[in-house]
C-alpha cells in the first residue's frame, strides 16, 4: 500500500505543477484587466504625474503583461511574492501570519462537518421507510439551502446578540495574548500549557466553525444515506443478516464501510469548498485569517496580496484533494486486498 | 412527497409538492421583482432621517407607515426587499442560463467527440475546480470591475463547470446508445445528431441543474454585494442590506433578519424546485454530482 500511496502522491504532484502554472497565469492576466489603477493606491493623493510614473516603473507595471508575469513568476519560485501595496510588508510574511488561523478554522470545521454528516447520514438511513423519512429529507434540504455565510450571521444573532453566550469577533478575548511558536494558535497554547488562552481561542472558533460545518454537513448526510441505500441490497448484507448479525452492526460494520467510499470522494470536493467558505466567514467574524486579508486586499486593490492569496487557496484545494486520495487508498478494502 | 396534489392528467412534475411549493416561491419573488414599482410603498432609496432603524410595524416602537421597519438612513425595508428581488432574480436567471449555455455546449462537444477536445475541456474543468468558487469570482470581479453585467459574467465564468462535469458524463453514456449510431447512419450531421438526439436525452438533467444553479448564483451575488463588490451603491440588493444592517444589529436585528430570510426563502424555492424536478424527470441522476454552494 505504501508504494500505491507514493504513486498517487507523485502523480498528483506532477499534475499539480502545470496546473498551478496555468492558475498563476489565469490569476495574473485577470487581475491585469483591472479598471482601477493599482499605482493610485501606492502614491499620496497629491503626487505629480512624474511621481506616479516613477512608482509605476518601480512596480514594473509599465512592462508588457507577459514580461511582468515572467518577472513575477521568477520571484515567486524563489519565495518572493512581492510587497503589499497597502501595508508595505512582504506578502509571504502576511500570508504566513494569517494562513495558520485559516487552516485551524477549516480543520475544526471539517471535523465538525464529518461528525455531523456521518451521524446524520446514518440517522437518515435508519429513518428510511418510516414516518420520519419525509421530514428528515426535507429538513436536510432546508439546512442545505442556507449558505455558510448566512449561518454565520444567524449564529451571531442567536448566540452573540440574543443570548450573549459566545464571543464572535477576533481570535482571543481582551487581555489575552497569543503565544507564538508555530503560528498555529491552538497548538501553541497546548505547547506552552496556557489552557486559559486555549479555552478562549476555542470559544472564539466555535461559531465560525459551526457555521462552516452546517454549510457542508447536509450534503455529506444525503450522499451517505443514498450510498447506504445502494449497498443495503448487496448479497453480503443479506448474508450478514442471515448469519444473525444484529442490524445495528450490519449497518455500522458492513454497509457503512462500503458506502463510505463514495461519501469520501464527495467530502474531498466539499472540503475544498469549505476552505473557500472560510473567506466570508472570517470577514463576518473579524477572524484574522487569509480570507479576511484577501477581502481587505480586494477593497484596497492590493494586487500582490490578491495574487499570493489566490495561489495559496488553489494550493490548499489541491492539497485537500491529495489528502482525500490518500485516505481513499487507505480505506478501500479492494486496494488493501491486492497487497 | 410526490403525492397527488394535483389532477392525474397534469404533467408529472406538476404533481409533485416540491415542484409546486418551490415553483410558487420562485414565481412570487419573480412577480415582486417585475412589479416592484407597483408593489413597493416607497422609493427604495428615499431617506427619512426622522424614522431611522425602526422595527417592523407590529413591534413595540414600530411605525405603521413602515410595515417592516427602516434602516439606518430611514429607508423603507419592505421597499428595499422588493426592489432587491430585481438584482437577485436577474442574476439568478441570466447567470444560470449563461452558465448552462457555456457548460452544456462544452459538455456536448467534449462528450460527443471525445479525443483531444474532450481532454482539453476536461483539463479546463479540473483547473477551474482547483479554485474555491468564491475566491475565483472575487478575483474575476476585481479584474472586471463592479456592476450587474460583470457580476453575471463572473458567475457564468465560474459556474459553467458545474454543468460541464455532470452533463459530459451523461453524454458519454448516451453516445453509446444505438439510436445515436442509427441517426448517424441515417445521414444526420454531427450538429443535427447532437441537437436532435443527444440534447433531448440530457435535457431533464439540464433543467434540474439550471434550477439548482439559480440558487447558487443568487448566493454568490449576495456574497459579492455583502463585501461591496457587486452592483453600484444606489441599487438595492439583499447582500448590501445585510452588510449595512450588520453595523446596527445591537439597535435592531430586523434589518439583518429580513434580508437573510429573503435569501433563504428564495434559495429554498429554487432548491425545492430543482429537487422536485430531479425526482420527477429522472430518478437516477445527480445524487453525487450536484454540489451545493
Amino acid at each position: 500500500m505504501g508504494s500505491e500511496i507514493l504513486g498517487v502522491v507523485l502523480r498528483r504532484i506532477l499534475v499539480a505543477i502545470p496546473l498551478m502554472l496555468v492558475v498563476s497565469v489565469l490569476v495574473f492576466v485577470v487581475l491585469r484587466l483591472i479598471p482601477a489603477d493599482p499605482v493610485s493606491m501606492a502614491v499620496p493623493p497629491n503626487a505629480t504625474a512624474e511621481e506616479v510614473e516613477a512608482v509605476r516603473r518601480e512596480m514594473g507595471l509599465h512592462l508588457p503583461i507577459a514580461q511582468q508575469y515572467v518577472i513575477w513568476l521568477g520571484q515567486v519560485v524563489q519565495g518572493d511574492f512581492g510587497r503589499s501595496i497597502a501595508f508595505g510588508q512582504p506578502v509571504l510574511k502576511l500570508i504566513g501570519q494569517s494562513l495558520p488561523a485559516t487552516i485551524e478554522l477549516a480543520a475544526l470545521a471539517a471535523i465538525l462537518a464529518t461528525v455531523i454528516g456521518l451521524v446524520g447520514g446514518l440517522v437518515m438511513f435508519r429513518l428510511r421507510g418510516g414516518p420520519g423519512e419525509g421530514p428528515a429529507d426535507l429538513s436536510s434540504i432546508l439546512i442545505m439551502s442556507v449558505p455558510e455565510f448566512l449561518w454565520a450571521l444567524f449564529l451571531i444573532l442567536l448566540f452573540g446578540v440574543a443570548f450573549n453566550l459566545l464571543p464572535f469577533a477576533g481570535r482571543l478575548g481582551p487581555g489575552q495574548s497569543a503565544p507564538a511558536i508555530t503560528g498555529f494558535l491552538l497548538l501553541d497554547c497546548i505547547l506552552t500549557g496556557r489552557f486559559g488562552t486555549l479555552a478562549s481561542a476555542l470559544e472564539h472558533m466555535i461559531l465560525p466553525a459551526v457555521a462552516l460545518a452546517l454549510g457542508t454537513a447536509p450534503l455529506i448526510m444525503r450522499v451517505l444515506r443514498s450510498s447506504l441505500l445502494e449497498v443495503i441490497h448487496e448479497d453480503y448484507i443479506v448474508m450478514a443478516r442471515l448469519r444473525g448479525v444484529p442490524e445495528r452492526r450490519v449497518i455500522t460494520r458492513h454497509a457503512f464501510k462500503n458506502a463510505f467510499l463514495p461519501t469520501l470522494t464527495l467530502m474531498g470536493v466539499q472540503f475544498g469548498f469549505l476552505f473557500g467558505g472560510t473567506l466570508l466567514v472570517e470577514v463576518i467574524y473579524s477572524y484574522p485569517g487569509l480570507g479576511n486579508m484577501m477581502v481587505e486586499a480586494v477593497r484596497n486593490t492590493d494586487l500582490p496580496i490578491i495574487q499570493g492569496a489566490a495561489l495559496i487557496y488553489a494550493l490548499a484545494v489541491m492539497s485537500i484533494n491529495l489528502a482525500v486520495d490518500i485516505a481513499y487508498i487507505l480505506l478501500n478494502p479492494k486496494l488493501r486486498a491486492s497487497q | 412527497m410526490t403525492g397527488r396534489f394535483a389532477p392525474a392528467r397534469w404533467p408529472r412534475p406538476l404533481r409533485s409538492a416540491r415542484v409546486l411549493v418551490g415553483g410558487g416561491i420562485v414565481l412570487s419573488v419573480l412577480l415582486c421583482a417585475i412589479f416592484a414599482p407597483l408593489i413597493a410603498p416607497y422609493d427604495p432609496n428615499a431617506q427619512d432621517l426622522l424614522n431611522t432603524l425602526l422595527p417592523p410595524a407590529w413591534m413595540e416602537g414600530g411605525n405603521p407607515d413602515f410595515l417592516l421597519g427602516t434602516d439606518n438612513l430611514g429607508q423603507d425595508t419592505l421597499s428595499r426587499l422588493i426592489y432587491g428581488a430585481r438584482v437577485a432574480m436577474v442574476v439568478a436567471i441570466v447567470a444560470a442560463l449563461g452558465a448552462m449555455l457555456l457548460g452544456t455546449t462544452l459538455a456536448l462537444v467534449a462528450g460527443y467527440f471525445g479525443g483531444v477536445v474532450d481532454w482539453l475541456i476536461s483539463r479546463a474543468v479540473d483547473l477551474w475546480m482547483s479554485f474555491p468558487p468564491v475566491v475565483l469570482s472575487l478575483i474575476l470581479i476585481v479584474g472586471f470591475g463592479v456592476g450587474l453585467s460583470n457580476v453575471i459574467l463572473a458567475i457564468v465564468l465560474v459556474d459553467w463547470t458545474r454543468f460541464c462535469r455532470v452533463v459530459r458524463s451523461e453524454v458519454l453514456v448516451v453516445r453509446r446508445y444505438d439510436y445515436i449510431d442509427a441517426a448517424r447512419l441515417a445521414g444526420f450531421s454531427h450538429l443535427r445528431t447532437l441537437m436532435r438526439e443527444v440534447l433531448p436525452a440530457v435535457a431533464p438533467l439540464i433543467i434540474t441543474l439550471v434550477s439548482l444553479e439559480m440558487a447558487i448564483a443568487l448566493i454568490v451575488e449576495a456574497i459579492l454585494s455583502f463585501v461591496g463588490m457587486s452592483v453600484e451603491a444606489n441599487i438595492p440588493a439583499w447582500g448590501v442590506m445585510i452588510a449595512d444592517a450588520r453595523k446596527y444589529m445591537y439597535q435592531t436585528v430586523w434589518g439583518l433578519v429580513l434580508p437573510i430570510l429573503a435569501i433563504v426563502v428564495t434559495v429554498i424555492g429554487f432548491n425545492l424546485l430543482g429537487d422536485g424536478l430531479r425526482r420527477t424527470l429522472d430518478p437516477k441522476l445527480l445524487q453525487r454530482e450536484t454540489v451545493a454552494a
